[in-house]
C-alpha cells in the first residue's frame, strides 16, 4: 500500500544497512542513541500522546508505562524482526498487530499478577499500548527491514527515551499539581519548612495540565534542537 | 490469496497459544492479588479478626433496582476466635459529585460503625477527593443509627466536617453510610 | 420516557462532560493531524464515528457471545484490535469508491484509525463497564460524537490562526497542544453535569 511506505519515510530517516554486518557496534550504538534525543518519542517524533497525557499525573505512573512500553517495543521490534522475511508483505500490517497485540495482552497478565496497584492505575492503558503509534511506526519503518539485534536497539532506545519523557512530565505534574514526587512530599514538605501549607496547582493534574505541560515541553525540546543546530 | 489467509491464521493461532499458556502462568497469582485487596481493605474497616473472612461471606439480596435486578451486597463476617467482632460490606452511593463512590464500611456487633475505606471514586482532585483522607475518615468511627441527626454533614445540622467548596461529595459518602447502617441493621435482624 | 432521559444523559456526558480527546486523551494523533482545515475534519469526523460505533457493536458482541461463555477474556485485546483493523480497511474501500476526494484529501489518516487510541478505547469501555446494549450503542455513538465536536473546534481555532504571529518555537505541535490545553480547560466547565 502507497500510504503506508509514505508513513514510513515521514517518520524516520531509517538508516537501512547499507553494509549488512552482524555486529556492525557503532550502527547498533547509532540505533540505541537516536531514540534518545534526535528522534525522541513524543518531543521529536509527534508519535504516542494518548497514553503520555492521561498516565503522566505521576511519576511512578510515568515510569510504570514507559517500562511496560519499552517492553513490548523491544519484544515486538525483535520477533517482527526475526519473521520478517517470512511474513508476506500484503499482510504485514495485520501480522505486526498480532504480534504486537501478543506481547501487550502478555504484559497486561504479567502486570495485573505482579503489579496489581500499577495495573490498576494505568487502566486501560495498558491494552492501549498495541494502538500506540510508536510501536506500529518502529515495527514498519524499521524492525521489518533491519537485523535482529539493531531492531532490539532501536526497540530498546525508543523505549527509554519514551521512558525519560513520561518520568520527566510525570514529575513536572506531579510535583507542581500534588506536591510530591514518586510519592515523596517533596514540595510540600520543603514549604512545611517555611511554615507554609503547599496549595497544589491542581489544574496540573487534570487534563488541561496534561496537554499545556506537553506542549511548553515540546516546544523546550524545539528551542534546545535549534540552538543545537545553530552551532553546528 | 489463500496463502496469505492461511498464513494469518496460523500467526493467529500461534499467538492465541502463547497467550493462552501466559494466562494458565498468571491465573493463580492474578486471583491471589484480589484477595489480597480484599483482605486488605476489610482489615482496613473491621477490628482484627482471624478467620476465613472471605471464604465464609454470604451474599444477601437487598432491594431491587430501577430496572427491577436484584442488588446483591457481600457480608463479610469477621470473627477472632470464633467470637463475631464485625461484619463489612460493600455501599455504593449514587450521587457523588462525578459519578458513584464506592465504600466498604465495617459495622460492628453493637450497630456502630468501625470504620470506612472509599474503594473508588472519580471526584474532583483536590476538593472532593479529600473524602479519601484518612483524618476524614475517622470521623465516621464508632457512629450508628443512634446519632440520629447528628449523621450529617455540618451544613447539614451534623457533626461531620465538609471541605470548602466541596460540599456534595462528604453529602454523598455521609447518606450512604446511613443507608449502610440501615441495610445492617435490617439483615442483622434477620439473624444475618 | 426513562429510557429517552437515560440515553440523552449518555449523550451529554460522552460528548461534553467527558469529552474523549479532551478529558480522556483518546484520540490524540489524529485530532492533531487532521484537525488543520474544517472540510477534512468533517469527513475524519464522520467516518470515525461510523468505525468507533461499528467497533463497539463487534467487539460488545464478541465479547459477550464469544469471550466470555468461553473464558477467553484475556484474548479480548487481540481480537478487538483485528476487528478493527479489519472495519477500518472496509471503511476505506467505500470512501475509495464513493469519495475520491475525500479519500484523498484524509489521505494517510484514514489506516490509521485503525491506531486511533479512541476506536479500541471504546470497545474496552463498553465491556468493561458491562453496558447493557442500547447504552452501550449510544455511549459509542456519544464519544465519537464527541470526538468529531472536538476535532471541529479545534479546525475552526487553527483556521483562524493560521495567520497569526506565534514565536517559532511554539510553531505546529506545542501551539496545538497548548490550545488543546484551553479547550480542556473551558469542557471542565461541564464537570458535575451529568452523573454516569
Amino acid at each position: 500500500m502507497a500510504d503506508r511506505e509514505m508513513m514510513s519515510s515521514e517518520i524516520a530517516d531509517v538508516q537501512t544497512a547499507s553494509t549488512p554486518s552482524l555486529l556492525n557496534l557503532k550502527e547498533i550504538a547509532g540505533d540505541f542513541v537516536r531514540g534518545l534525543w534526535e528522534e525522541i518519542p513524543l518531543f521529536r517524533l509527534v508519535l504516542g500522546m494518548c497514553p503520555t497525557l492521561a498516565v503522566t499525573t505521576s511519576a511512578t505512573n510515568g515510569v510504570g508505562m514507559g517500562i511496560a512500553t519499552a517492553f513490548v517495543l523491544t519484544s515486538s521490534n525483535i520477533m517482527i524482526s526475526i519473521l520478517r522475511k517470512i511474513i508476506p508483505d500484503m499482510i504485514r500490517i495485520p501480522a505486526f498487530i498480532i504480534v504486537i497485540a501478543s506481547f501487550v495482552t502478555i504484559t497486561d497478565l504479567m502486570m495485573a499478577a505482579f503489579t496489581p496497584e500499577l495495573h490498576h492505575a494505568l487502566g486501560i492503558f495498558i491494552p492501549l499500548i498495541v494502538v500506540n503509534c510508536i510501536v506500529l511506526a518502529r515495527a514498519e519503518a524499521f524492525a521489518s527491514k533491519n537485523t535482529i539485534i539493531r531492531s532490539a536497539a532501536d526497540g530498546l532506545g525508543m523505549g527509554i527515551g519514551f521512558t525519560l519523557v513520561l518520568i520527566l512530565l510525570g514529575s513536572t505534574r506531579e510535583i507542581l499539581g500534588n506536591g510530591t514526587w514518586f510519592d515523596m512530599p517533596v514540595l510540600t514538605g520543603i514549604m512545611e519548612l517555611f511554615n507554609y501549607e503547599y496549595q497544589p496547582m491542581i489544574v496540573m493534574i487534570l487534563p488541561p495540565g496534561a496537554f499545556i505541560g506537553l506542549g511548553l515541553f515540546v516546544a523546550l525540546a524545539n528551542k534546545i534542537e535549534e540552538r543545537r543546530k545553530g552551532k553546528k | 490469496m489463500v496463502r496469505l489467509i492461511l498464513v494469518l491464521t496460523i500467526f493467529c493461532l500461534v499467538a492465541a497459544a502463547a497467550l493462552a499458556k501466559v494466562y494458565d502462568i498468571t491465573k493463580g497469582p492474578i486471583a491471589e492479588q484480589e484477595r489480597i485487596k480484599t483482605i486488605s481493605g476489610l482489615k482496613a474497616v473491621l477490628p482484627a479478626f482471624n478467620n476465613d473472612i472471605d471464604k465464609e461471606a454470604t451474599e444477601v439480596v437487598v432491594g431491587q433496582d430501577r430496572k427491577g435486578r436484584d442488588i446483591k451486597i457481600k457480608f463479610y463476617k469477621g470473627k477472632l476466635d470464633e467470637s463475631p467482632v464485625g461484619t463489612a460490606f460493600q455501599v455504593i452511593a449514587r450521587d457523588g459529585y462525578s459519578g458513584d463512590i464506592s465504600i466498604l464500611m465495617g459495622v460492628g456487633p453493637d450497630g456502630k460503625v468501625s470504620g470506612i475505606e472509599i474503594i473508588s471514586h472519580k471526584e474532583t482532585p483536590g476538593l472532593g477527593n479529600k473524602i479519601q483522607k484518612e483524618v476524614w475518615r475517622n470521623q465516621f468511627k464508632g457512629r450508628s443509627l443512634d446519632d440520629g441527626p447528628k449523621l450529617a454533614v455540618k451544613k447539614d445540622g451534623g457533626e461531620i466536617d465538609q471541605f470548602s467548596g466541596a460540599t456534595i461529595s462528604p453529602r454523598s459518602v455521609v447518606n450512604a453510610v446511613k443507608k449502610g447502617l440501615e441495610i445492617y441493621k435490617k439483615e442483622s435482624g434477620n439473624g444475618g | 420516557m426513562d429510557n429517552v432521559i437515560e440515553i440523552l444523559l449518555i449523550l451529554v456526558s460522552t460528548i461534553f462532560v467527558t469529552n474523549f480527546v479532551l478529558a480522556r486523551f483518546l484520540g490524540i494523533c489524529p485530532f492533531l493531524g487532521v484537525s488543520a482545515k474544517i472540510e477534512t475534519s468533517i469527513g475524519m469526523g464522520m467516518a470515525v464515528v461510523f468505525v468507533i460505533t461499528l467497533a463497539a457493536l463487534c467487539s460488545w458482541l464478541i465479547e459477550m457471545f464469544v469471550l466470555v461463555p468461553f473464558d477467553l477474556v484475556y484474548l479480548r485485546t487481540i481480537v478487538f484490535i483485528l476487528v478493527i483493523a479489519t472495519l477500518v480497511q472496509f471503511v476505506e474501500m467505500v470512501i475509495r469508491k464513493t469519495s475520491p476526494a475525500l479519500y484523498n484529501a484524509l489521505g494517510i489518516f484514514l489506516p490509521l484509525i485503525t491506531t486511533n487510541c479512541a476506536v479500541l478505547g471504546v470497545a474496552l469501555l463498553v465491556v468493561q463497564k458491562e453496558m447493557d446494549f442500547f447504552p452501550m450503542l449510544f455511549f459509542a455513538v456519544g464519544a465519537s460524537v464527541g470526538f468529531t465536536v472536538a476535532l471541529l473546534l479545534m479546525a475552526g481555532i487553527r483556521e483562524q490562526t493560521v495567520h497569526a504571529r506565534i514565536p517559532k518555537v511554539l510553531q505546529g505541535t506545542p501551539i496545538s497542544l497548548v490550545t488543546a490545553g484551553l479547550m480542556s480547560l473551558a469542557f471542565l466547565g461541564f464537570a458535575g453535569l451529568v452523573k454516569i
